[in-house]
């Protein structure tokens, strides 16, 4: 008979899995109650005045910025995997650096940079002799800039993903086509290109998903998004259920949009696997070709990484070196530590939902891992209103106070990046085989002793990527962060953005620099580690 | 007539010389199975033929026509050359159909009744719409044997397309694709380092070593009188029973 000790033990899983799914899941699930309730006259005004421009708005932005990061990632992708040119090697990993750049520093940045009195327009003026009220440059502060600053710091992920679905397809494949009757220029349209579809794909419903959820950029830039919207409609209109309904609706949008895409996926599935592993010889570019690949190449690097730090570090150094002082220190360390706490506790709960997924299969409580890793699409102001009113409900069963405090912050970063960890953990376990916790097992170890001993030690690398992964996004996180913070606790972005919405861009310079010099670390350990795993 | 003509094709890789002014010639719709262990530049040379690769020295010519020489290259997709390989290579995203008819011309219509005359030949019909991941290693062998036949290619190149099978279906394979070469009057050059291949499918044995052709001739020619020991060594270590296949042989003739 068993005892109530192993009878309690043996429901732990579905306990620790309960517990998680709450955590995770009421808020999401408290935001689309608010659809039952009653609708205000706000309803009717968004109706007649803004609606209408949020939409459109938010649909060209989308449009816009995917047609913008295809054309970046995907090219720069397939020229740094498949020729050889002058600059490669620091191309393949330079590419990657905008992503330490959130697309509203870079808007603050553009604004310096193109604004009437901006630095590109007085070094025009200047060169030129030219009247120093004269605006050689457009205004960026609309649509069309917004697109341009999304498209060169959202462009890394298509590139990364296009970059990696590139180097795993066989040599053999383009080899057959090209005795087929494919030129070598035919071969990336019909070929590379299909191939990589799903890859590039998912990429971009990442890069929609950030354009959707963003609010730092297009609040900047005085454009009204959806997202924009939710925030007018809270803080402006002093509505908080109709903002929480619209926050709603841009979810059920959002889940269809998930859903859509993955049914398309499942249609367009097939097996990689057939290919061998013969990877592409890249090929040799010499002269004007090579020339023109490192051009290429640099352009991405030049607008979307260094023409905006060196701006800011132009204001920080020349106007702003005293905003390093003891607030700074503070903002760095809340900032980093959110980061490092948010990712070891979603490290540590993908560790352990993927060791009990692994020890045991089960159906629903996959379903239910697959549900909380769903919050990465959803935008972090919808989060936070869901959050607020899990607060609220904590508070008036249990009499205790959590708006306002710190683990509000972790567990919005939580629920929405849980996905990153959850995947690098689950491909991890993937690649330990099973024998080995047979082997394990069969030589007396017991199922904790193989987590302990055997999974974590050959879980190190993909439990390090994890965690870099949320800092990454963690450190660049506004509106969510924004809304959720404690009374006078700063983090760098909140600080940048406090500046940057009083248009003091010169003081906002500081802090932006310090998010982009905190984010690069771990972007360069990430590399770093990449490299080393794909070496091996 | 010479279909295929190789002229002294010399070829160094990493450092190595792995062809050493290697010559052949194959006839219009003979079918040659070249011989050799591994690391003996077999591959290489079907690359070079395919103008996947350039030869450091000598020429190819296809038609009597110089197709790669020193001075001139023609490229992969003007050749009109098909290749199969033992890895398959199909478009894992696109189906049957549209693995056959990929490098096809004409109309519609046209390549949809090759492609089913092809399917139909090799026994495959019924997996026109199926996606290569779902059939057995057989059937994409035979789908991939299919799609390189499909353009009507001047001659058929294939590496080691019988390896990665099991026995019965290498042999029943083997049996398929020369009744199918030789039904269209295909040239075909095989290339392996299983001498059970050129037993059964091929008009004539080349056996390749240190980059060169070191013996060439009719299979039971080279069977029954290898020039040298290692050609006989590899023989029995491939096919196990020299005195077995002597006799098959011997039958034939007789």
């Amino acid at each position: 008979m068993k005892s109530i000790i192993e009878k309690t033990l043996e429901k732990l899983p579905i306990l620790f899995f309960t517990f998680i799914s709450l955590i995770f899941l009421t808020p999401i699930i408290l935001i689309l109650t608010s659809l039952f309730q009653g609708y205000s006259d706000s309803w009717q005004h968004l109706f007649q005045t803004v609606l209408a421009e949020y939409l459109t708005n938010t649909t060209i932005l989308v449009a816009g910025v995917s047609i913008g990061v295809f054309v970046l990632g995907v090219s720069s992708a397939w020229i740094v995997t498949t020729c050889d040119f002058k600059g490669k090697k620091i191309f393949k990993w330079a590419l990657i650096l905008p992503l330490a750049i959130p697309p509203y520093i870079m808007a603050y940045a553009f604004t310096g940079l193109f604004d009437s009195g901006g630095t590109m327009n007085n070094v025009v003026n200047s060169i030129f002799n030219i009247d120093e009220n004269y605006n050689f440059f457009p205004s960026v502060r609309n649509l069309g800039g917004a697109i341009t600053i999304f498209s060169f710091t959202l462009y890394p992920y298509v590139y990364l993903i296009a970059q990696t679905a590139f180097t795993n397809q066989s040599r053999d494949v383009f080899d057959i086509a090209r005795t087929l009757g494919l030129s070598k220029k035919s071969t990336f349209y019909k070929l590379a290109l299909p191939l990589a579809r799903p890859s590039i794909i998912a990429g971009l419903m990442i890069v929609a998903m950030e354009t959707i959820s963003d609010f730092g950029a297009v609040e900047h830039f005085a454009i009204p998004t959806f997202t924009s919207g939710i925030f007018r409609t809270w803080f402006g209109m002093n509505d908080i259920v109709t903002a929480k309904q619209l926050a709603a609706v841009l979810f059920i949008f959002f889940l269809s949009f998930l859903l859509i895409e993955k049914y398309s996926r499942k249609k367009i599935q097939f097996n990689l696997s057939l290919t061998t592993n013969r990877e592409l010889v890249p090929i040799k570019l010499y002269g004007l070709k090579s020339l023109l690949a490192t051009i290429f190449c640099s352009i991405p690097i030049l607008i979307g990484f260094l023409i905006p730090i060196t701006q800011l570090l132009y204001w920080t150094i020349s106007f702003n070196l005293e905003y390093f002082d003891l607030n700074f220190v503070y903002s760095a360390i809340n900032t980093i530590s959110l980061a490092l706490i948010s990712g070891i506790f979603c490290v540590s709960v993908s560790i352990i939902v993927n060791y009990l997924l692994r020890m045991k299969e089960n159906r629903p409580l996959s379903l239910i891992n697959k549900a909380i890793s769903s919050g990465y699409g959803i935008p972090g102001v919808v989060l936070a209103l869901g959050v607020l009113d899990l607060f609220s409900l904590i508070n008036i069963f249990t009499d205790t106070m959590l708006i306002g405090s710190v683990f509000g912050l972790i567990l919005i970063y939580s629920i929405k990046f849980y996905a990153l960890p959850n995947s690098s953990i689950e491909s991890g376990f993937r690649k330990i085989n099973k024998s080995v916790d047979d082997a394990a097992l069969s030589l007396g170890s017991t199922k904790l002793n193989l987590l302990k001993r055997i999974h974590l030690p050959m879980l190190k690398n993909s439990s390090l990527i994890a965690l870099l992964l949320i800092s990454i996004e963690v450190i660049k996180e506004l509106p969510a962060t924004l809304i959720l913070r404690p009374f006078n606790f700063d983090t760098l972005s909140v600080s940048a953005y406090m500046f940057a919405s009083d248009e003091r861009m010169v003081e906002a310079a500081a802090p932006s620099i310090a998010i982009v010099i905190v984010s690069l670390i771990p972007i360069l350990l990430l590399i770093k580690i990449l490299d080393r795993n794909k070496n091996e | 007539m010479n279909k295929l003509k190789l002229d002294r094709i010399t070829h160094t890789y990493s450092g190595k010389k792995i062809l050493d002014n290697l010559s052949l010639e194959i006839l219009e719709g003979e079918i040659v199975c070249l011989i050799g262990e591994s690391g003996t530049g077999k591959t290489t040379l079907l690359r070079i033929i395919a103008g996947l690769e350039r030869q450091e020295g000598g020429s190819v010519l296809l038609d009597n026509e110089i197709i790669s020489n020193q001075s001139s290259h023609l490229e992969t997709h003007k050749r009109n050359i098909g290749l199969v390989l033992q890895e398959r290579a199909l478009f894992p995203h696109l189906n049957v159909l549209e693995n056959i008819i990929f490098g096809m011309d004409g109309t519609k219509e046209e390549k949809i009744n090759r492609c089913d005359e092809l399917l139909s030949l090799f026994k495959i019909l019924k997996y026109k719409n199926s996606f290569p991941h779902s059939l057995s290693g057989g059937e994409q062998q035979r789908v991939a044997l299919a799609r390189a036949l499909a353009p009507n290619p001047k001659i058929i190149l294939m590496d080691e397309p019988f390896n990665g099978l099991d026995r019965a279906l290498k042999f029943s394979l083997r049996i398929d694709t020369k009744k199918i070469l030789k039904q269209n009057n295909t040239t075909a050059l095989i290339v392996s380092h299983d001498f059970n291949d050129g037993l059964t499918c091929a008009d004539k044995l080349a056996i390749v070593s240190e980059g060169r052709i070191t013996q060439i001739g009719k299979p039971k020619d080279v069977v029954l009188n290898p020039l040298n020991k290692d050609i006989k060594k590899q023989f029995i270590c491939e096919t196990g029973d020299m005195l077995y296949w002597k006799s098959v042989i011997e039958s034939e003739t007789t």
